[in-house]
């Protein structure tokens, strides 16, 4: 009896040693290269940092699948680095680098002010996927624009989610993850771009009947889109 | 033997897809629930800010001492913002201009406007009391119509948005549209909660115009400033698409045509392989390229390609300062405004983006500049001396400059910019470079893609 409980003390101390050595070796995310089949919480942080980002991985579960290896694609190509798929060195850098948060001048971090770029990348991926990337800018800026309509909502968000307003919001393509050809056209149209000249509306002639689009003066046709007022 | 098998199973089998079935209606209606939960909040809160909203228009009219105006001013103008914002999530069949939206949304700027004002020690014209008056009355029967409409809906059974039309109806031979008769000054009574609110904006739209049109009337210029004169004709135009084309590393292109642009830039766009080109009709000038190639991987530093976007300023003929600069992975955005007699003039600005795989020019924007641009003369001013008297005492400058910047409603002011520290935060203050006023703040922040201005 005694030596059956010795047995057991052996057993649990060896299994928090062995969790414990676990943990030291999967180490910092950074310490190793990370590819398609890695596991960890090194994983883990690196999907939590690409979701943050805009590229979204599906859940954060340590793994490192399909869904993951795209993401990392998207980013390299977008970060212009070498598109292999694999968090190396370089890729994780730029990753921590532009994940960190935004400081005032003493180094105070003040959050990362990027919640609503998502989001309008994620509209726009869902109603301009497939459109040149011009016309992904002058999306994004119709909803911009329509921030300083008096006719319209003032935040992106009840922008975006106003009845009726995207149809990618009633059939939940919203919610599928941006490219990043998205999210870049959303961070071009924050900064000031807007190829639409001004448009509140946009609409693809061949899908709409909607006389009321129809009648709006037309601004300008980029790709499938015409941009009205 | 085997029937009773049968019989069995498909019992079995019905039970347990009535059982389904059932737990489906049961989690269909609950979602339903939350939706309708979620519309009724909306709808209340509608109303409920709207009534704030009137009876601090009511307060704000009689108060005749500054900070109580200041007061309810700010108040009008947050709850308009709050009953907007209720108001965009009530359901709708199609997204439009909303009369009752732009009611609102021109409420809330005045009385931010006003604020402003008074609060820098101004006062309001009787014009703008008159104003602020009317708009009080306009908002009495529209407060009025929403509780009727809130009543209606628990005694009547409103739904939130009216019925597709019957085939009849489709046909022609149903009744009018409820919005189009409320414009024709008849009243039927809704038959959805938007119709209610349809009709609303269908008799507000009869109503004669404010006075003030708001600063948004102002936002775009009505035509723009900066433009050379003359027109140009489509081959015109080809043949300017070409040399741009040529500079940017394009040689011997052939433009493609792809459509004409109306408004106030408006002319030809081209494509040449991947790029895209505006070219305005009036003066013949590049206001927009974007070349959508795909981006190799990098090879240049960001100080490689700073140097490369001043080049290619010059190449293109222009001469401004470069002003700020944001990373964006695989190239490079690039602020440049002109500057004239040692002012920067931050309306009249120009964007470039260089890519980091070759250098080479994948984005222009001249917009800002063809709309902005104008002769300035500039006023006279108090000095510089007598202006860093005017900042806050332990504001540390560690930049100052004269500047022209552009203020809401399209207008320029003249400015003495003072960039600095305070309290551990950094600042750009700008102050009225004629009577030493602070005209407006903004905060630097360090995000991981450049400094953020807010």
């Amino acid at each position: 009896m005694r030596l059956r409980m010795r047995h057991w003390g052996v057993l649990t101390i060896g299994l928090i040693l062995s969790m414990a050595i676990s943990g030291i070796a999967y180490g910092a995310l950074g310490d190793r290269l990370l590819s398609k089949g890695s596991k960890g919480p090194e994983v883990t942080e690196l999907q939590q940092k690409l979701a943050q980002l805009g590229y979204a991985i599906g859940t954060a579960d340590g793994s490192f699948g399909t869904k993951t290896e795209s993401a990392i694609q998207r980013f390299q190509k977008a970060r212009g680095l070498t598109v292999d798929g694999l968090a190396g060195t370089q890729t994780i850098n730029e990753l921590k680098r532009l994940s960190g948060q935004s400081t005032n001048s003493t180094g105070k971090a003040v959050g990362t002010k990027s919640v609503e770029t998502n989001l309008l990348a994620r509209c726009v991926n869902a109603e301009a996927r497939g459109e040149p990337y011009v016309g992904q800018v002058a999306v994004a800026a119709v909803i911009l624009n329509r921030i300083s309509d008096p006719a319209f909502p003032k935040t992106i968000a009840d922008i975006v989610y106003q009845p009726q307003a995207f149809s990618s919001v009633a059939d939940g393509q919203i919610n599928l993850p941006p490219s990043a050809d998205a999210l870049r056209a959303a961070q071009e149209a924050v900064s000031g771009s807007d190829p639409s000249k001004g448009a509140v509306f946009f609409f693809n002639p061949a899908k709409t009947k909607n006389k009321y689009i129809w009648s709006r003066p037309q601004i300008i046709k980029i790709g499938n889109h015409i941009f009205t007022k | 033997m085997h029937r009773k098998l049968w019989i069995g199973a498909l019992t079995a089998a019905l039970l347990i897809s009535l059982g389904w079935g059932f737990n489906e209606y049961r989690l269909a209606g609950d979602y339903r629930l939350v939706a309708e939960n979620n519309n009724h909040r909306a709808l209340i809160d509608f109303s409920s800010h709207l009534d704030q909203l009137e009876t601090d228009m009511a307060k704000g009219n009689v108060a005749s001492n500054p900070t109580q105006k200041i007061l309810y001013l700010s108040q009008i103008s947050s709850k308009s913002d709050a009953a907007l914002k209720d108001f965009a999530q009530i359901p709708a069949e199609q997204a439009g201009l909303s009369y009752i939206g732009q009611f609102l949304v021109q409420a809330g700027e005045f009385s931010r406007t006003l604020t402003q004002r008074i609060a820098a020690g101004g006062q309001l014209s009787a014009q703008e009391d008159k104003t602020l008056n009317d708009w009080h009355e306009q908002l009495m029967p529209i407060n009025q119509k929403v509780q009727d409409l809130i009543v209606r809906m628990d005694t009547e059974n409103l739904v939130w948005t009216d019925p597709a039309p019957t085939l009849r109806q489709r046909l022609g031979f149903g009744g009018t549209k409820i919005a189009e008769a409320a414009a024709d000054g008849s009243e039927i009574p809704a038959k959805s909660v938007r119709s209610g609110l349809d009709q609303l904006d269908a008799s507000l739209q009869k109503l004669p115009p404010f006075t003030y049109t708001g600063e948004f009337a102002t936002r775009v210029v009505p035509k723009p400033l900066g433009l050379p004169t003359g027109t140009v004709t489509q081959d015109q135009a080809q043949v300017i698409a070409q040399e741009f084309l040529g500079k940017v590393g394009y040689n011997n292109s052939t433009p493609v045509f792809s459509a004409n642009s109306q408004g106030l830039l408006g002319g030809y766009t081209w494509n040449y392989k991947e790029a895209y080109l505006d070219v305005s009709q009036q003066g013949g000038v590049v206001t927009f390229y974007r070349d959508q190639r795909s981006i190799e991987p990098r090879k240049l530093s960001q100080e490689d390609a700073t140097a490369k976007a001043k080049a290619v300023m010059i190449s293109l003929g222009w001469q401004l300062v470069l002003t700020s600069s944001e990373d964006f992975g695989s190239y490079v955005q690039y602020d440049f405004v002109a500057e004239k007699e040692g002012v920067r003039i931050y309306p009249d600005k120009v964007r470039l983006m260089i890519a980091l795989d070759n250098g080479q020019l994948v984005g222009f924007d001249s917009v800002p500049y063809y709309s902005f641009h104008q002769a300035r003369n500039f006023p006279p001013k108090i000095t510089m001396e007598q202006a860093v008297k005017k900042l806050r005492p332990n504001f540390q400058v560690t930049e100052k400059r004269l500047a022209v910047i552009a203020k809401s409603g399209n207008q320029d002011v003249y400015c003495y910019e003072f960039r600095g520290k305070y309290q551990g935060e950094e600042y750009l203050l700008y102050l009225d470079a004629a009577t030493g006023a602070e005209e407006k703040i903004q905060r630097i922040l360090k995000t991981p893609r450049g400094e953020f201005i807010q």
